[in-house]
């Protein structure tokens, strides 16, 4: 009886140390990765926003309906309660 | 005639050194030759549908059996443009926001090259149609300057769009790392259809086609018209360069506008002698180009049979 729940426990103890040295260190990297990504893909699309030219603009004018969600996100991840003053308005 | 129509034929040159007279005649000598033949202006002052003598617009209209003609109004494409993006944010937008991404939109449609971009557009939805709807597209196109802006558009635009899609792509593989290992923590699982990657790529893909299409010398040419004047050469010379850049082929050049033989006088005498110092130059400047002279005429072209009169005198 006490053998399978011995090594039960044993199991699911060093899956929870695998967890804590390998997977939360992994998943916080790539976590970091992709925020890192998405911002540089809204940077890329919306950069005359910011100034910078983008010689797609009016082109990527026909993404915004999709990309709202994704710069409520990025306001939100970034520590903003409200998006930047002269930029969008979402809540 | 043997000026070289090819199934995609820009026709450009300077301003007022009758590119929209040259097309139409080009268009409709290949519409008589037995072409399906669409002739595409993009000068917002109706000149074409002035030469034709028919009401031409947005979409192609029937001149004759086998030639079809439009104009463009970059205006107009870029205000459906803009009206449809609107359309489409209003589906999705809260009012409170609808507001402030419609002035960034209006910002957008005043920038300088909203038009432009819009007319590229436009282009390249009608470039791949040449062999298919048409056997020929003769494009009219603006002066200069404006032109070579706008056929450099496709290497430019590909280039971004391909680094937009590249990312897009990329950051959907990460999205997916992502919730393989969050499970829970990365939130509701959304299909794996993307709206933004898809519009990229149709983009990218409207771009490529229509790059490798005005690049191909078997499909595509552009033939300048220039007149035996100093700044029309020089800016010819320049353009040719540039497209030489580009990849785009030049196919020939239509000197316009020679004093004919006949034109007697003391002062065609002496405007004769100034332009053959021109049309040396010419030769000098452009001579590696295929070359046909049009003569000055005495009454203005209007009209299919007068387009039809002109090409008949061109001289190789």
């Amino acid at each position: 009886m006490s053998g399978w729940s011995t090594i039960r426990r044993k199991l699911k103890a060093a899956a929870e140390i695998y967890e804590g040295v390998a997977m939360a260190p992994y998943r916080s990297a790539i976590r970091r990765r992709y925020a890192r990504q998405r911002d540089a893909f809204l940077l890329a699309t919306f950069s005359e926003a910011l100034g910078v030219p983008n010689p797609a603009e009016f082109y990527t004018l026909e993404l915004m309906p999709y990309l709202m969600e994704e710069l409520h996100e990025w306001h939100q991840r970034v520590g903003m309660d409200h998006p930047p003053e002269g930029g969008w308005r979402c809540c | 005639m043997s000026v070289p129509v090819r199934s995609i034929t820009f026709v450009g040159g300077k301003g007022g050194v009758g590119k929209t007279t040259i097309a139409a005649a080009l268009a409709v000598a290949s519409a008589d030759a037995g072409r399906r033949t669409l002739l595409v202006s993009t000068d917002p002052a109706h000149s074409t549908s002035d030469i034709l003598e028919s009401a031409l617009g947005p979409e192609p209209t029937a001149v004759t059996e086998r030639l079809d003609a439009m104009e463009i109004d970059p205006r107009r494409e870029a205000d459906a443009y803009i009206a449809d993006v609107k359309a489409r944010i209003r589906d999705v937008a809260s009012p409170r926001m609808l507001k402030e991404v419609e002035r960034e939109v209006d910002i957008a449609r005043a920038s300088p090259g909203a038009e432009e971009a819009a007319l590229f557009d436009r282009f390249a939805r009608i470039i791949p149609r040449a062999g298919e709807d048409w056997e020929r597209v003769v494009f009219d196109t603006a002066p200069t300057g404006h032109t070579l802006r706008l056929l450099g558009l496709p290497e430019a635009m590909e280039g971004w769009m391909s680094g937009l899609v590249a990312r897009r792509r990329k950051l959907r593989s990460l999205g997916r790392m992502w919730r393989n290992v969050a499970g829970a923590a990365a939130g509701e699982r959304r299909d794996g259809s993307d709206p933004v990657l898809e519009a990229l790529e149709r983009r990218q893909a409207r771009f490529r086609v229509a790059r490798e299409i005005v690049t191909d010398p078997d499909r595509a040419g552009f033939l300048f018209v220039v007149i035996p004047e100093r700044l029309p050469i020089l800016e010819t010379r320049r353009a040719v360069d540039t497209l030489g850049r580009y990849g785009i082929p030049v196919t020939g050049l239509v000197v316009n506008r020679v004093l004919p033989e006949r034109a007697d006088g003391a002062f065609l005498a002496r405007r004769r002698e100034r332009e053959a110092e021109y049309l040396a130059r010419i030769r000098d400047q452009l001579g590696g180009l295929p070359r046909w002279t049009v003569p000055l005429r005495d009454t203005d072209v209007v009209g299919l049979d007068a387009l039809r009169g002109l090409l008949a005198e061109l001289a190789p």
